[in-house]
């Protein structure tokens, strides 16, 4: 028992650095977001200001961080969604035996595998061709969705390999009907790993580049408006964005918890 | 509604996706690396030479060697760094909530744009970055070290930054499913802590390895804007090789680069599937 | 439906001449009082580029002088390339560069312009349509613009040597660029590009990773040190490039360079942040350098400047009041304010007689003339750029065009070229 006190410690502190490590350009972000108005990207601080804060509400010389952002948040709602659906379609599908299961499960990992930039690039001449104008929410869509799919069809069949068939089989012979079998007996049971699907594909798609160059048409997403900007004079302003993105995710997750707290106190009360 | 839905109806949103927009792309692409092309045209045709050309030339097996390079070692560390998180959240943080408030914790960095990520790189591990000032100040070394940025090290520590989380999560799921009264046993039987890791909770991890293992080497493997900016531009990889034919609009090269790359990725997936069948150990 | 297309060209034509008349005599363009004025409300112009150029101040202005709405999508130097070609329906109007131009334009994605349009066709700086600055100067190596700047006819790709009346682009923008340095860094004079080599910058120097580009630095640099003689540096025999990639494959592999960039922000990033102090950049990014309080210097060189020019293209499928709104836009962007929005960037203007107009005498003595600043200088956003009396690194328009030593190009042996390079990054 010793041993595994000791094993803990030494976990919990390996955790620690790790989490220390993912934040590492988080805090060089939020350092370097109160940058003086005259400093850069850059170390050293040139004084100390909210300028950038002020800043990301302003007209940029180059780009829209509004109109990009929009986009960049409809469509990884949009795309989370859709996963969502489709990779549980698809888990409940491989559960069983059907025409192609093999092919498509293979399709599914060359899409995790293809080049992001090919994709992007193959969307874009396949739109050219069929005499369609690539947008953000059709082929841009697309482009994402080749990519969060595979994350979530996989983390689906990883759930349902595992699932005890017998509480199913249980339900079945009280009479209840296949709907009923999986709204009251499935769905509960693998929602966890439905919001685990829905936070990857959220993320993927929120920060995915390479898949939206060719894909996006006209109009930017955020991390293509992003790169566009750094052809110009770029400031601290985009440390700004970051700093405000960090903390916005910190109140919402914050709210999500106690949210959840609130429940499980109102259940057991 | 009482009657099953047939699987293959289930399937069918997932074989539509993929049909539109990744096997139409992927034939594109395949038919492409068959052109010809010149300073400014594409010619259709069917030409070898775009083959010939990336598999003969020396530069081409010096970049596969050194993004095969990158791959495996950044997998070698996620592999380590996420199989200890994993163990940590899944059989020391025994309260979900807290699971879920750690997972939360990881995410949020990736919620800020990479782009912003990787240019904060610089003020971070630079000569005049936090890393070397902090080192200066504790008084470890005299001078700056310029090896933490445009390196290699750079390149896989950027890396093992980005993608040790898809390494953490299919291992953490699958630590989740280990019947907890098998480590019980285990441990009444007297083995100790590494005993138990290592007869009980690696086999039993494996299918998460290799999904964890297949999304890491296969991003690296991809990557093109990692290293190119890691690496200040002075580190090659398949990707890097591609976006330099793709920017000056030569397709093909980069096609047939890229089906190369296609067919090299799906060796090393196939002999990962291999050692672990995950459709059939999940 | 021609015909009322041909007449509202006519009608907007004539005032649009009217208008600028008024805005000869009042200093600024206030709109178009017609029936057209009201259509042309409507018309949405896709442009997209490289953020150097694709400025929200200029789409702001487009609204206030034509009514109408510019749409600007700024994109990195690959992108723009790639979506010139593979996506001709994701834009109107193309802000490209002329060695690009020279891979776009014979996809066919883009429209000749017609040069009887535009209205100050007459007044574009020669480079563009001679290539020639003055009637005696050589002309540059390189993808000279004149020389990818126009096709033979209405519906050619073909790249015609002479000056026809169909422009593949009109220019807008140009600039010599040269090695940028830290004065406080290097610690002796530069006077030549070879000094990008010098020992004594080990792991402090850099070049441009666009290997089309980089690799003219290169010759640059291989040319000073009396290494190799170019027949045309924009247009490599296969042993140049291969003795160009060798000298600096080794220098690379003794650490000479601490970091190649690609994009304008990251050029300005490692100089700001000391990590590079001598490398080729672009006069802007000199600038954005210095307004950190950085000393940096756009350092003149004995052998000449890298010249790029850009302008901007009709896509195809634009027709009717569309088109007609473009040549609009493009007849507006030539009239001054534009012009001089650029030269106080550091850029220059294809037109300058309308630019000066649109800029105080001091400001052009000190942008253009190369005299020393009579005033503070202000950048275009308000902000103090240069102090009184400093002079522009380089000096006037003419000695800094005049030494042009090559331009940025796309060479016929580009498919060996990216193939050198590739050797040149995993050496």
């Amino acid at each position: 028992m010793r041993n595994r006190g000791l094993a803990h410690t030494l976990l919990a502190s390996f955790f620690a650095l790790f989490v220390l490590f993912l934040y590492g350009p988080t805090i060089t972000i939020a350092i370097l977001s109160f940058q003086g108005p005259e400093g850069g990207l850059t170390f050293p601080m040139r004084g100390v200001s909210l300028r950038w804060f002020a800043n990301l509400f302003e007209t940029q010389a180059v780009g829209d961080f509004g109109g990009s952002f929009t986009r960049s948040i409809a469509l990884a709602c949009i795309v989370t969604g859709l996963t969502v659906a489709i990779a549980l379609l698809a888990g409940l599908a491989f559960r069983r035996r059907f025409a192609g299961a093999t092919a498509l499960f293979y399709l599914t990992v060359a899409s995790l595998i293809m080049p992001s930039i090919l994709i992007s690039l193959g969307i874009g001449l396949m739109f050219n061709i069929a005499d369609l104008a690539p947008t953000w929410y059709t082929s841009a869509l697309g482009a994402h969705l080749t990519w969060t799919l595979p994350f979530g069809v996989l983390i689906m069949l990883a759930v349902f390999n595992r699932f005890d068939r017998s509480l199913e089989e249980a339900a079945r012979d009280l009479g209840a009907t296949p709907w009923q079998v999986f709204r009251h007996v499935v769905l509960p049971l693998i929602t966890p790993s439905l919001i685990g699907v829905a936070l990857f594909g959220f993320t993927l798609s929120y920060d995915e580049f390479a898949r939206s160059i060719m894909s996006a048409g006209s109009d930017n997403t955020l991390p293509l408006e992003i790169y566009g900007m750094t052809t110009n004079v770029t400031s601290p302003v985009l440390y700004a964005l970051g700093t405000l993105t960090t903390v916005f995710s910190f109140m919402v997750i914050l709210g999500g918890l106690g949210a959840v707290v609130l429940l499980r106190r109102g259940r057991i009360g | 509604m009482t009657r099953a839905i047939p699987a293959w109806l289930q399937a069918t949103p997932l074989a539509l996706v993929l049909g539109v927009f990744l096997l139409i792309p992927i034939l594109t692409v395949i038919v492409v690396s068959f052109w010809d092309y010149d300073q400014t045209r594409l010619i259709p045709g069917f030409v070898l030479d775009n083959y010939i050309d990336a598999l003969t030339e020396g530069v081409t097996w010096k970049t596969y060697l050194s993004t095969v390079r990158f791959a495996v070692i950044t997998w070698a560390i996620t592999l380590t760094m996420g199989f200890t998180v994993a163990y940590f959240l899944a059989f020391h943080v025994t309260s979900t909530l807290w699971q879920m408030v750690f997972f939360q914790l990881c995410t949020i960095p990736f919620l800020t744009s990479n782009i912003i990520r990787m240019i904060s790189w610089i003020p971070f591990l630079g000569r005049n970055g936090l890393i070397n000032q902090a080192l200066q100040g504790l008084g470890l070394t005299d001078h700056p070290l310029d090896f933490l940025l445009f390196s290699d090290f750079a390149v896989i520590l950027a890396f093992v930054h980005l993608y040790t989380l898809f390494m953490v999560v299919p291992i953490f799921n699958t630590m989740m499913r280990i019947d907890r009264s098998l480590l019980e046993a285990a441990r009444d039987a007297g083995a100790g802590f590494w005993s138990v890791v290592r007869h009980v909770v690696i086999p039993l991890s494996l299918p998460g390895v290799a999904i964890g293992s297949i999304f890491v080497i296969t991003l690296v493997m991809g990557d093109f804007i990692t290293v190119r900016l890691m690496s200040g531009g002075q580190s090659a990889s398949v990707g890097v090789m591609m976006m330099n034919a793709m920017s000056l609009l030569q397709y093909p090269a980069a096609a047939a680069h890229a089906v190369v790359l296609l067919a090299v990725v799906l060796l090393m997936v196939a002999a990962i599937l291999r050692v672990v069948d995950i459709r059939k150990e999940l | 439906m021609k015909d009322t297309t041909s007449l509202g060209r006519r009608r907007l034509l004539k005032s649009a001449a009217a208008a600028t008349g008024v805005a000869a005599g009042s200093g600024a363009i206030t709109g178009f009082p017609t029936i057209w004025a009201q259509n042309i409300k409507n018309v949405v112009l896709k442009q997209f580029g490289t953020g150097v150029s694709n400025q929200n101040a200029i789409g702001d202005k487009v609204k206030q002088d034509l009514g109408f709405t510019l749409q600007m999508t700024a994109l990195d130097s690959d992108a723009v390339t790639q979506r010139a070609v593979t996506q001709p329906k994701s834009y109107d109007i193309a802000d490209i560069e002329y060695w690009i131009c020279k891979k776009v334009f014979p996809a066919g994605v883009l429209q000749p312009m017609d040069t009887k349009k535009l209205k100050y066709y007459d007044k574009i700086v020669p480079i563009f349509t001679t290539g020639k600055m003055t009637p005696t100067s050589t002309i540059a190596q390189g993808t000279a613009p004149h020389t990818v700047g126009y096709v033979e006819g209405k519906n050619s790709t073909k790249f015609s040597s002479k000056p026809t009346e169909w422009f593949t682009m009109v220019p807008t923008i140009y600039n010599a660029d040269t090695l940028g340095i830290r004065p406080d860094l290097v610690g002796r004079p530069i006077t030549q590009w070879k000094d990008l080599l010098d020992p004594k910058f080990k792991g402090k120097a850099s070049i441009l990773n666009i290997s089309s580009i980089g690799i003219m630095d290169a010759a640059m640099v291989c040319e000073s040190a009396g290494l190799i003689k170019y027949k045309d540096k924009g247009n490599m025999t296969r042993p140049e490039i291969d003795k160009t990639i060798a000298v600096f494959t080794e220098a690379k592999k003794a650490g000479q360079f601490r970091a190649f960039w690609k994009t304008f922000d990251e050029s300005v990033n490692l100089m700001a942040s000391g990590e590079v102090v001598i490398q080729s950049m672009w006069s802007p990014a000199i600038a954005a350098v210095r307004a950190k309080g950085i000393p940096c210097v756009y350092q003149p060189l004995k052998e000449g400047y890298r010249a790029w020019g850009g302008g901007l293209g009709l896509a195809k499928h634009l027709s009717g009041l569309e088109l007609d709104a473009a040549y609009e836009y493009i007849n507006w962007y030539m009239s001054g304010w534009v012009g001089a929005y650029l030269n106080r960037q550091g850029y220059y203007s294809a037109v300058l007689d309308t630019a000066k107009q649109y800029m105080k005498p001091e400001e052009w003595d000190f942008w253009m003339e190369g005299k020393p600043a009579a005033i503070d200088i202000m950048s275009p956003e308000g902000k103090l750029m240069e102090k009184k009396g400093t002079t522009r690194d380089g000096g006037s328009f003419a000695t800094r065009m005049g030494s042009v030593a090559c331009w940025n190009a796309v060479m016929d042996e580009v498919k060996y070229m990216v193939r050198k390079w590739n050797e040149f990054i995993a050496a």
